[in-house]
């Protein structure tokens, strides 16, 4: 079991930008676009059959024909502005019964992922998720960055609408926890010299309980990747999924009782950067089965 | 402190052996149970190792069955005379793939085994009264060919794989060959123990491995719950036309599969 590269392309320090599931799947469908609309050309996996139950088999006439499993795959592309390399996971390897990545297997995964970072030239890697927070779901997410080194962190802030996380109301002095990957890919990376930031669209957070994705903080999040890499992305696809969200989530927020929503339409007056100590207990109008049991994952205060 | 993860009381004494292995869990109408049961009690099967359970099964309460407490447990039986291994488990919730290659680890450097079979239920929408067929998923093709003459029936199937096909995989990377063994068993029969399902395995298996064993409890099992389910028809219009339509080749809704697996459920729990 490790790396298996079906080429090897020559790329002059490249990025790499990772992407796995988690809350809203922000992450991983701001990762998806972008490597769709660059084109990004697929070249190597993860052999990952030991971090995961298979998904799918396929017996044929009474012989075992396939197994399948979770895949964690490489792209990459050549920009004029920076050469890119993707690895995009279809799921994070668990232990025990937990969603999100944690413990040895976690751990592994991490380092699998940044032998390939390595040996491919990469000095940077960015991984993308969820930050839950007081942002009105009518609001435009901002994007809330947690970065390894202070040389990223003073060029974050001139990231479009993108801020450091102890700027963000009620985090005081930027401390929490980024659960599974998307954080753990950071410590590791962090532990052998490599630079890394995680980039996280806010979800509010009575939306970070439900399976449901949140495609306009993704969108968010691939504005911040479209300035870095210096590029135009097709978010066609994905302004199709976002109004199908967007709809869903007004049918949960017309349920909300009248004192509900105007408690929780002061989201809407104050600036998320500088105050927002309003919560609201919103999730029990969402639809039952959009519920989600497990662990909460994302990122979290202290 | 555990030392291992197997704890092995005695290394068996087989010549060039078979391995047959069934789950305690996820076993419709308890085939897999039955047989192992059976074939521990009828060839004096003597247990002879285990795999630990730390790491593979959930520690944070217990598992009933029928009132009873269930405690996961992973072991090896060995039937010397008839030089077969014997490896009955409940399915582990976590790192599947370890647990896997440790019953091939322990199956090929402590027994020298050569080629292993698993035994689970097909759940089918097949009435009780029709000949069971015997399906199957090999491997590899060779070992397929070899029991060309065994009246099994390939199975075609795409889907969320059982426990057995992730074990024939990780067989085949190892080089052993291997066949997963699925009767088809009425939907209706899944929830309790199916004797002719059982039978059908085993008369493959007394085939197989020369065993020459008396198969008339199972005979006895289903004829008895073949009466009391045409008991039950003669007693119930609406059972007697379920199971009818089955016979006729047709479908049932998802109401109709439910109230009828109800009933009989109810009918050969009582007996049992």
């Amino acid at each position: 079991m490790g790396i298996q590269f079906y080429q090897r392309p020559k790329l002059d320090h490249p990025i790499m930008i990772v992407g796995w599931p988690g809350i809203g799947n922000i992450g991983i469908i701001a990762v998806n676009t972008l490597k769709g609309s660059l084109k990004a050309e697929e070249f190597g996996e993860i052999e990952s059959w030991e971090f995961f139950y298979p998904q799918r088999v396929s017996i044929q006439e009474g012989l075992l024909e396939k197994l399948e499993f979770p895949t964690h795959k490489f792209y990459f592309c050549r920009l004029e502005k920076k050469d890119v390399v993707f690895l995009i996971g279809e799921e994070q390897p668990s232990e025990g019964e937990r969603m999100y990545a944690r413990g040895e297997k976690a751990y592994r995964m991490a380092n699998l992922v940044l032998d390939a970072a390595v040996e491919l030239g990469c000095q940077r890697v960015y991984t993308s998720g969820a930050c839950v927070s007081m942002v009105h779901h009518q609001m435009k997410p901002k994007v809330v960055a947690v970065t390894s080194t202070e040389r990223l962190r003073e060029e974050v802030q001139g990231y479009p609408n993108t801020i450091l996380m102890s700027d963000l109301a009620r985090r005081g002095e930027g401390e929490g926890t980024i659960t599974g990957l998307n954080g753990l890919l950071l410590a590791v990376a962090k532990k052998r010299g490599l630079e890394g930031l995680c980039l996280m669209g806010e979800i509010p957070d009575w939306l970070s309980g439900v399976l449901l994705p949140y495609p306009k903080a993704a969108r968010a999040v691939l504005e911040v990747f479209g300035g870095i890499l210096g590029v135009d992305i097709d978010l066609s696809l994905l302004e199709k999924l976002e109004k199908q969200i967007e709809e869903m989530i007004e049918g949960f927020y017309a349920k909300f009782p009248p004192e509900t929503k105007e408690e929780y339409d002061q989201r809407k007056l104050v600036s998320q950067a500088t105050s927002g100590t309003i919560t609201v207990q919103a999730q029990i109008y969402v639809d039952d089965r959009f519920k989600k049991g497990g662990d909460e994952g994302g990122e979290r205060p202290v | 402190m555990e030392k291992g993860p197997f704890e092995i009381h005695r290394v068996p004494r087989l010549e060039a052996p078979c391995l047959i292995v069934s789950w305690r869990t996820n076993d419709p109408g308890d085939v897999g149970s039955q047989v192992t049961e059976f074939l521990i009690e009828k060839l004096g099967g003597q247990e002879v190792a285990e795999i630990r359970p730390l790491g593979f099964f959930p520690f944070g309460g217990v598992r009933f069955k029928d009132d009873l407490v269930q405690v996961p447990e992973s072991k090896f039986w060995a039937c010397e005379k008839q030089s077969l291994l014997i490896f009955r488990s409940d399915e582990p919730a976590f790192e599947h793939h370890t647990f896997l290659n440790l019953i091939l680890d322990f199956a090929e450097s402590h027994c020298h085994v050569k080629e292993f079979y698993t035994v689970n239920g097909a759940i089918s929408s097949i009435p009780h009264s029709r000949p069971r067929r015997l399906l199957t998923a090999f491997n590899q093709p060779e070992f397929k060919t070899s029991l060309a003459g065994y009246e099994l029936e390939g199975m075609s199937w795409e889907g969320p794989p059982a426990i057995s096909s992730y074990l024939l995989w990780v067989a085949r990377r190892r080089g052993m060959p291997g066949v997963s063994l699925w009767p088809e068993i009425p939907f209706y029969l899944a929830a309790v123990q199916d004797a002719e399902a059982a039978k059908r395995v085993l008369f493959f298996l007394n085939h197989r491995f020369n065993l020459t064993l008396d198969l008339g409890r199972f005979e006895i099992g289903a004829r008895v719950q073949n009466e009391r389910i045409a008991q039950l028809r003669k007693e119930d219009a609406e059972t007697d036309q379920w199971v009818h339509r089955l016979e006729s080749g047709e479908n049932l809704n998802e109401e109709e599969q439910l109230e009828l697996t109800r009933d009989i459920y109810d009918i050969l729990r009582k007996v049992s």
